[in-house]
């Protein structure tokens, strides 16, 4: 399961499709105080990216992937 | 537009591809005296051409290549890497202007300008007055403010490749990761994300529709970058742009808050929006505007203002004019690779349409024979059967006919390969020559379009490893300049593009060494390799035969896609290398990718298509040949021991119930690896309209898809590496 849900937490790991957006949509909108982990995170749909940066969720561990943290993790600290 | 104007701009993009032939040519041999005559000829000849006509800039520039080139005729002038690119530049400047003459019958509205900083480049004046000429949808490259840049890292001078990449909402649904694909842009340097409209509530959000719009810098060439978003040119922009060094941290003290806003002003500018919201913002921009240069005691004349608010580069020329600030971008709108005039233009739609309508017809038709039959053999059923010979004969006629509609000559995806090879070996140091060869191949567009970035990076892939710095083929005895051929010829199955150098070559035993350390492969299966297919290994995913991961090639994920869009497409790759000597891969696609050419064969009463380019062989093996370890079986093939696999297991089938002394089985080569493939029977071979499947048969895995035989009975095809 690229992305495992723990109460509040999103936690993302390795290459998180497409088909992952249905259901973060649904638990972004049904969590308050959501927090993510994209720690593990290697390659993140643009998909996801948008739903990140709609509900803004705080960043609970930035992406180790280069690519991310470099260009990514900017929009969604803060 | 006169007739006289038609043939100018025929003619003068000839003049143009001559020039640039002659000028790789002379580049190649200085002392080349054919083409530098040819080439002065070419400028010569233009010049006259544009003096025709109202386009003095035009003139201009070919003025003073003509004299750049007339210096060097006499030999006041050497023909160094330097003035090469600058009448490089002078001739794509000279396309752009010819498209653009064609679609607007005048030169665009900063030509003046372009032509002073060419033409001074070419005269040897240093740069004149530097031309701000934005490229549509990169304006954002001139908002870009000094913190950003800073943020970036790029603080120098430099010239890099500018993208605007706005994917389409729908994108997600045909497989496209727009993330995924920036990742992808070669030595990025900056990338910015941001919502093409505002993004909505979550709850308002639609999860499959594209929100977002990208903008980033890269320091590859723009046809590198322009490679990555092949599939989808429509939606980006890409462009060379030169940065300006930032001034130091003192940046003048009109730089506080007021410098801020007018910056802010820049971006609202690019900000997206339909014509009321943008009409709005101009107004509110203008005002703000003009009161911060009233504040700080400029004047200012609004009717210009107002104009300038139209874009953000036409108000950072209009604020650079008010305040002596220097702009910190200078773009400068690199030819897009606009084919040449067709006949006639048929959008690709109407004719996958006209086939999908043969498609229908050939299945149509092949009800007639059972109604002739059912018909008797009276005058109807007579005249039933002569109908349907002819409906044949019409039809095999008519699908020949639509098919020829897309093909299209390979010199289409040669055209790149000159510039690409002069451009790389320059930057590497290295003297290469291209060989072209077969250009006038033909080939259907959908395979052009699958072959163009392997090619590239074939091509790239032989200047980067393949062939070695002079010093080192000096040492090896060999001519210092490398020489790499691309080859185009039609054969039986298909068409073949040979890509050849004569470089290193590939080292079977580093290859093995290399796959070991790498994990791909344990030390036994490694040494059990034989050299051929050890060469082969260039092709497995994740293998990089470099030591050093270079910027050119990427990080060896490049043969990998190569091999995988080649069979995509059902065709094959092929590699042959001597080490020392040079190395050889071969493409071999399929004529079109609309009929495919299958070997149609049976298993438990169906029938199914393996497509022939991925067919080795047919033979029947005696039962007693193939040897069984547990349930794990194969036979010895020549000199090989080939894995046999029945078709009914890998089917889910049941076995054949009946006994038989021998078995039908076809030799499926996979990318070095083969496969026996043990099926009940082995049919004719057909062409087929492959479909790819539709609805909830979509998510099968192991089928390519479906085709209707010539009489009408189905035929799953089978993805035989995915069902293998």
């Amino acid at each position: 399961m690229p992305i495992r849900y723990e109460d509040g937490l999103a936690r993302f790991e390795g290459l998180c499709a497409v088909d992952e957006a249905l259901p973060l949509a649904e638990w972004l909108e049904a969590t308050e105080a959501a927090r993510v982990d994209l720690a593990a995170c290697t390659e993140l749909h643009t998909a996801l990216l948008q739903l990140l940066l709609a509900a803004r969720p705080a960043l609970a561990a930035p992406p180790e992937d280069a690519f991310l943290r470099r260009w990514v993790a900017p929009l969604l600290a803060g | 537009m006169s007739a006289l104007f038609d043939q100018f701009v025929g003619e003068a993009r000839e003049l143009l591809d001559t020039a640039g032939a002659s000028l790789l040519a002379l580049e190649r041999d200085p002392a080349d005296r054919a083409a530098i005559n040819e080439l002065f000829r070419a400028f010569h000849t233009l010049k006259g051409a544009t003096g025709l006509f109202d386009m003095a800039p035009f003139t201009r520039l070919v003025h003073a290549g003509e004299d750049a080139l007339s210096a060097l005729r006499d030999g006041r002038r050497r023909l160094d890497a330097e003035l090469a690119d600058r009448l490089f530049r002078a001739l794509d400047q000279g396309a752009r202007w010819v498209d653009a003459l064609e679609s607007d019958g005048t030169l665009p509205g900063d030509a003046d300008e372009t032509a002073r900083r060419l033409s001074a480049g070419l005269t040897g004046t240093p740069d004149a007055a530097p031309a701000v000429a934005p490229v549509a949808g990169l304006e954002w490259v001139e908002a870009l403010d000094d913190a950003a840049r800073r943020a970036a890292g790029l603080i120098d001078a430099a010239t890099l490749t500018a993208l605007v990449y706005a994917p389409d909402p729908e994108c997600f649904f045909t497989g496209d990761d727009p993330l995924a694909l920036c990742r992808k842009i070669p030595d990025l340097r900056l990338l910015a994300i941001e919502p093409a409209e505002p993004l909505p509530l979550l709850a308002g959000l639609d999860p499959y529709r594209c929100l977002l719009r990208f903008h980033a810098l890269s320091g590859a060439a723009a046809t590198e970058v322009a490679s990555v978003f092949r599939a989808v040119p429509d939606q980006v922009r890409i462009a060379p742009v030169t940065l300006r060094a930032l001034p130091g941290e003192a940046g003048g003290p009109e730089d506080g808050l007021a410098g801020a806003i007018l910056r802010e002003q820049l971006r609202i500018l690019t900000l997206p929006g339909d014509s009321l919201d943008r009409d709005g913002r101009r107004a509110a921009v203008a005002r703000a505007v003009a009161n911060i240069l009233g504040a700080q005691g400029h004047a200012v004349d609004r009717a210009a203002l107002d104009t300038a608010c139209a874009d953000a580069g036409a108000l950072r020329r209009f604020l650079d004019a008010a305040r002596p600030v220097a702009p910190p971008v200078e773009a400068a709108p690199v030819a897009t690779p606009s084919g040449r005039r067709a006949l006639l233009r048929i959008e690709p739609e109407r004719v996958d349409q006209l086939m999908a309508l043969i498609g229908e017809l050939t299945v149509a038709k092949s009800q007639l024979p059972a109604l002739a039959r059912q018909a008797g053999a009276d005058s109807l059923g007579q005249g039933l059967k002569a109908v349907s010979a002819r409906f044949d004969a019409l039809v095999g006629e008519l699908q020949h006919a639509a098919l020829r509609l897309r093909l299209l000559p390979l010199s289409r995806v040669f055209e790149p390969l000159p510039r690409l090879v002069r451009d790389t070996a320059r930057r590497l140091d290295k003297t290469v020559e291209l060989a072209l060869g077969g250009g006038d191949t033909e080939a259907d567009k959908d395979i052009l379009d699958v072959l163009g970035e392997p090619l590239l990076h074939l091509v790239r892939n032989s200047l980067d490893h393949g062939i070695e710095p002079p010093d080192r083929r000096a040492a090896a005895g060999k001519p210092p300049s490398g020489v790499i051929r691309v080859h185009a010829f039609q054969e039986k199955d298909g068409v073949v593009v040979e890509v050849s150098d004569d470089g290193a070559g590939i080292d079977p035993a580093k290859m093995r060494a290399a796959a070991i350390r790498k994990g791909l492969l344990d030390a036994a299966a490694a040494e059990a390799l034989g050299d051929d297919e050890a060469v082969r290994l260039v092709f497995a995913p994740g293998f990089s035969t470099a030591s050093g991961v270079s910027d050119l090639s990427g990080r060896g994920v490049g043969m990998d896609a190569v091999r995988a869009a080649v069979e995509r497409a059902g065709g094959r790759v092929e590699i042959a290398s001597t080490p020392g000597e040079g190395t050889r891969i071969r493409l071999v696609l399929p004529l079109t990718l609309s009929i495919t050419r299958v070997v149609v064969i049976e298993a438990a009463g169906e029938l199914f298509g393996v497509p022939v380019t991925l067919v080795g062989g047919m033979r029947r093996v005696p039962c007693a040949d193939i040897r069984a370890v547990k349930r794990a079986e194969s036979v010895v093939l020549g000199d090989r021991v080939v894995p046999v696999v029945r078709l009914r297991r890998l089917l889910g089938f049941p076995d054949d119930p009946r006994e038989r002394s021998a078995e039908y089985v076809l030799v499926a080569d996979l990318g070095g690896t083969g496969v026996a493939l043990v099926v009940d029977d082995v049919r004719e071979r057909a062409d087929v309209m492959l479909r790819p499947m539709h609805g909830v048969l979509r998510g099968l895995r192991g089928y390519s898809g479906t085709a209707a035989l010539g009489d009408g009975r189905l035929l799953l095809v089978l993805d035989l590496r995915e069902l293998l």
